[in-house]
């Protein structure tokens, strides 16, 4: 027992007497803690910018209420002039890994007219500054982690041969020299990686299980470039070509295969559907004010039958005729918009089965779905508007047709926008994947380089 | 001056015997060709796409029934942006800003179907252009083929055999950039014939693809004569070798990245909800058209009185309503363009302050200068949505002059003018963007660029001194 600790103590300053190697170290922790900062900075951010959103609804809807509801008021310009605020807050994870929040609105006003003509609006922001992508703990993990686990593990034999001790060491008995070695790295690294993220995990009071499952998903993705690290290692003979190849395989495995496949899936999977839903659905809407008001009431009562026998009216216009026709406008590309929904999640499909070969996609993947901050949280975000855009029509409904009056106490019955509940869960599947994957290329390397070591410690 | 040469040729000679060295270029060289095909391909396919759109549209608004002008006011256009040429070999932020606007009366809608916010996070590891390949790919290449160079000398003590010779360190040192820099070159070459080809056909203009081509070569010159610079100040190939990948890792990787996140904690964007309630809110301050006493549009009302020389609104040969639609449309345009301007010049405040770091990380001066000459920068998107702006207000204002002109003679319940007059409404025509136009956007990204290969060159005399020193 007091044998074994000295030796990992004898380990531990063989590390830290390396230069290279407490820098590596050090930067790792300095990113990463940069990262998760950046990233609460943003996460607050976004908070602050919904309350201040918030705020000014308030004023904005007070305005309306003022100027249209009353005892004369009608429902029809209420309907058509208070915007309801939605919003989508940041769930706890958001700061480890933003994801496409940077691009995607997080706040979005709708009203009782057309949905599918309001729920693509874009959210201002530089794209310029979105360009490169986000910095964030994810960024640091994916891209940045491997570089310092080739720093830390690419020369584990060749350094001991290149320095004579080769043949010395192997002539140590058992395996335990090289489990010290790999295995005291591998914590150095995941310390530097992971206490930022626990400690910013504490600030944000995110749920302990979620960051305990990044933190094994850290795990297991370091392994993966450990046990490329001791698989090339044991293969080469020089430390130096040993470092090329390795940063050869990082190149090809998070620049250049990502990149091909994306441009691949982009490809294969067109969503041209998102602008023929906006056009149809304007022609639609439009059209309805050229047709008979009988033809667009048919269309609206096969899914609103409750209202039928309530479309006469004298004049022109009525708003339940106007609001109908809206109503019909979405219905009717109600099959482009499914469709449209399909390519996207088709585009995220694929790219998931990426991951399940390329462990850097598949380390990204499994952290954007638990942080929820994925294309998938983003529909979520949709399909929540979308049901409470259906509560809004269902209750302004009854006060066109029914022409009552929309007084002060009925704009305070307007539904108002509950934020969905957030925060995905690890999907099992792309994190097994991620586990056999890297576990597999950690057991080949080491016993890569524990015969290496016996074989070329034998010449 | 033979001695020079001499040292490049032997560095090629060596090189070429470097079996990795020789497949990894050949790499890089199929990457930026595929690269620059799929690109161009891509980019037909989708210009392809939105010159179908747009002539659509275009068919659908002339083939819109008698209406009341108003009614196609909101009925609106759709525009859709054009890709201008050179898109191909660097997609800039085309992915990020919308491409498609729907135009109508006194709203200003945004540019929406971002290809990003459509593709799943695989879009930001980067895109497959020529351009990603040369910002961040050659530049690993040269460190790899390069890094060695000097350093190896040492290591061997092949250097004091060298100098024993009586080769200076200074032609050491720039046989060894020749040689090196060469190379650089040579790895851009397929990319700059992609461009000068594409300047033959016409697609671009010669000094666009100049000016490109001259960029790039400074950026890949840079790469090679910081790696033959820095195998000179070091002992060990290695430690070479992790200097410049952690260069490579800080300018190409992190500070891209990390500089945006400072930018915009900096200098906020306002969110289009934000905007649109002050937009309102300034509007009602102006005045109501709805208000019979609102005095703003009581002084309007008198003045139209006066020109036409009638006492009231029902005398007037024209539609009231129409000329105060004219009016009100005047009014929040220009309270729209105040607004955008303002946004817009936040946006340009933010890159510039990211563009200042250009200086540390000289990856952001070549992808802004690469970016603009390619046309797809946010000045070209901006541009488009300008033009697009004046387009809407024209085309409003065109509708709502109708209204005013001819509704008076047509009268009834449900007026509605002939569907003949749709065909009078413009139509957008896209007038290129002169990534040119605006010199400085070019000059100062090319002066950073100079600057960095001049530092290299005053410390590559330095090295060359110390080399030099060895001998003694």
């Amino acid at each position: 027992m007091n044998h074994s600790h000295s030796l990992w103590r004898a380990e531990a300053s063989l590390l830290l007497r390396s230069n290279r190697n407490v820098l590596a170290l050090i930067l790792l922790l300095v990113l990463s803690a940069a990262s998760v900062w950046s990233g609460i900075v943003q996460v607050q951010d976004q908070r602050a910018t919904i309350e201040r959103v918030e705020r000014e609804q308030v004023r904005d809807l007070a305005a309306v209420e003022e100027a249209n509801a009353g005892p004369e008021g009608e429902a029809g310009y209420n309907a058509y002039y208070a915007f309801m605020l939605t919003q989508d807050p940041p769930p706890p994870l958001a700061f480890a890994a933003i994801g496409q929040r940077d691009l995607q609105p997080y706040v979005l006003r709708v009203r009782a007219l057309g949905l599918q003509s309001q729920l693509y609006d874009s959210e201002t922001y530089n794209p310029e500054l979105a360009l490169p992508g986000v910095f964030d703990w994810a960024f640091v993990l994916i891209y940045l982690l491997p570089l310092v686990v080739i720093a830390l593990g690419h020369d584990l034999v060749t350094a001991e041969r290149e320095g004579g001790r080769l043949r010395l060491l192997l002539s140590l008995p058992g395996n335990g020299l090289w489990r010290r070695r790999v295995g005291l790295r591998y914590t150095a690294v995941l310390l530097a990686i992971g206490l930022p993220l626990i400690i910013g995990a504490m600030i944000m009071a995110a749920p302990a299980v979620s960051i305990a499952t990044m933190i094994l998903i850290a795990a297991l993705y370091s392994a993966f470039w450990f046990g490329l690290a001791m698989l090339i290692g044991g293969a080469t003979r020089a430390s130096t070509t040993a470092a090329a190849t390795m940063i050869g395989c990082w190149i090809i495995l998070t620049l250049i295969l990502p990149t091909l496949a994306q441009a691949v899936i982009a490809r294969a999977v067109p969503v041209a559907k998102g602008v023929d839903l906006t056009l149809a659905q304007r022609e639609v809407v439009h059209h309805g004010w050229d047709v008979p008001k009988e033809e667009t009431f048919a269309r609206f009562f096969v899914n609103h039958p409750e209202w039928r026998g309530q479309e006469e009216f004298e004049g022109r216009f009525h708003w339940k005729w106007y609001y109908a026709m809206h109503q019909v406008g979405d219905e009717a590309v109600a099959a482009d918009v499914s469709a449209y929904r399909d390519s996207l999640k088709k585009r995220e499909t694929m790219t998931k089965l990426l991951g399940y070969v390329l462990p850097g996609v598949g380390t990204m993947n499994v952290l954007h779905r638990m942080a929820d901050t994925d294309i998938q949280g983003q529909l979520a975000y949709q399909d929540s508007i979308a049901a409470f855009h259906t509560k809004l029509r269902q209750f302004y409904y009854p006060y066109f047709f029914e022409e009552q009056a929309f007084d002060h106490s009925d704009f305070a019955m307007i539904p108002r926008y509950e934020p969905r509940s957030s925060g995905g869960t690890p999907p099992t599947e792309a994190l097994a994947a991620l586990a056999f994957l890297s576990l597999l290329v950690l057991a080949l390397g080491s016993r890569r380089l524990l015969n290496a070591g016996r074989e070329q410690g034998g010449r | 001056m033979t001695a020079v040469k001499l040292i490049a040729r032997e560095e090629w000679r060596m090189l070429a015997r470097n079996r990795s060295g020789l497949i990894a270029t050949g790499l890089l060289v199929l990457l930026i060709l595929v690269a620059g095909f799929t690109s161009l391909e891509s980019r037909s396919a989708i210009e392809a796409d939105r010159t179908r759109y747009q002539a659509s549209v275009d068919e659908t608004f002339d083939a819109q029934p008698d209406r009341h002008p108003h009614r196609m006011v909101h009925y609106g256009q759709f525009l859709f942006r054009p890709i201008a040429p050179l898109a191909f070999f660097d997609a800039g932020v085309n992915s990020f800003t919308g491409n498609t606007i729907f135009l109508e009366g006194h709203r200003q809608n945004s540019a929406n179907f971002a290809e990003a916010r459509q593709s799943s996070l695989l879009l930001r590891f980067g895109q497959l252009t020529p351009a990603f390949i040369l910002q961040t790919l050659a530049p690993l290449l040269l460190i790899f083929l390069a890094f060695a160079s000097v350093a190896r000398e040492k290591e061997r003590a092949t250097l004091k055999l060298l100098l024993a010779q009586g080769i200076g360190g200074r032609s050491l040192i720039a046989g060894k950039m020749l040689g090196h820099g060469a190379i650089a070159l040579a790895v851009g070459l397929p990319a700059f014939a992609l461009l000068l080809g594409f300047a033959a056909t016409g697609a671009a203009d010669w000094a666009t693809v100049g000016v490109m081509i001259i960029a790039y070569a400074c950026w890949l010159l840079l790469w090679a004569f910081a790696s033959v610079i820095i195998s000179a100040l070091v002992a060990r190939p290695r430690d070479a070798l992790a200097i410049l990948m952690g260069l490579w890792m800080i300018t190409i990787i992190l500070l891209p990245r990390a500089l945006p996140e400072a930018a915009s904690a900096q200098n906020q964007l306002a969110t289009k909800i934000e905007t649109e309630i002050a937009l309102h809110r300034d509007l009602l301050k102006i005045g109501d058209s709805h208000d019979p006493d609102d005095p703003y549009f009581n002084d309007f009302r008198d003045e139209v009185l006066d020109r036409y020389g009638v006492r009231t609104v029902e005398e007037l040969p024209v539609q009231y309503a129409g000329l105060v639609a004219i009016e009100g449309e005047r009014l929040t345009t220009q309270i729209y363009a105040d607004a955008a301007q303002r946004q817009a010049a936040r946006e340009r405040e933010q890159n510039a302050f990211v563009h200042t770091f250009s200086v540390l990380s000289p990856l952001i001066a070549i992808r802004q200068l690469s970016m603009t000459l390619a046309g797809s920068d946010p000045a070209a998107h901006q541009d488009f949505l300008d033009q697009s702006e004046a387009f809407r207000y024209e085309f409003v204002q065109r509708l709502n002059r109708m209204q005013a002109e001819l509704l008076p003679e047509i009268g009834g319940e449900d007026p509605r003018i002939s569907a003949a007059y749709w065909q009078e409404v413009p139509r957008f025509s896209y007038s290129p963007f002169n990534p040119l136009a605006d010199r400085t956007r070019i000059i100062w990204p090319l002066l950073v660029l100079a600057g960095w290969l001049a530092a290299l060159c005053v410390l590559a005399l330095f090295a060359a001194r110390r080399i030099g020193g060895v001998a003694r």
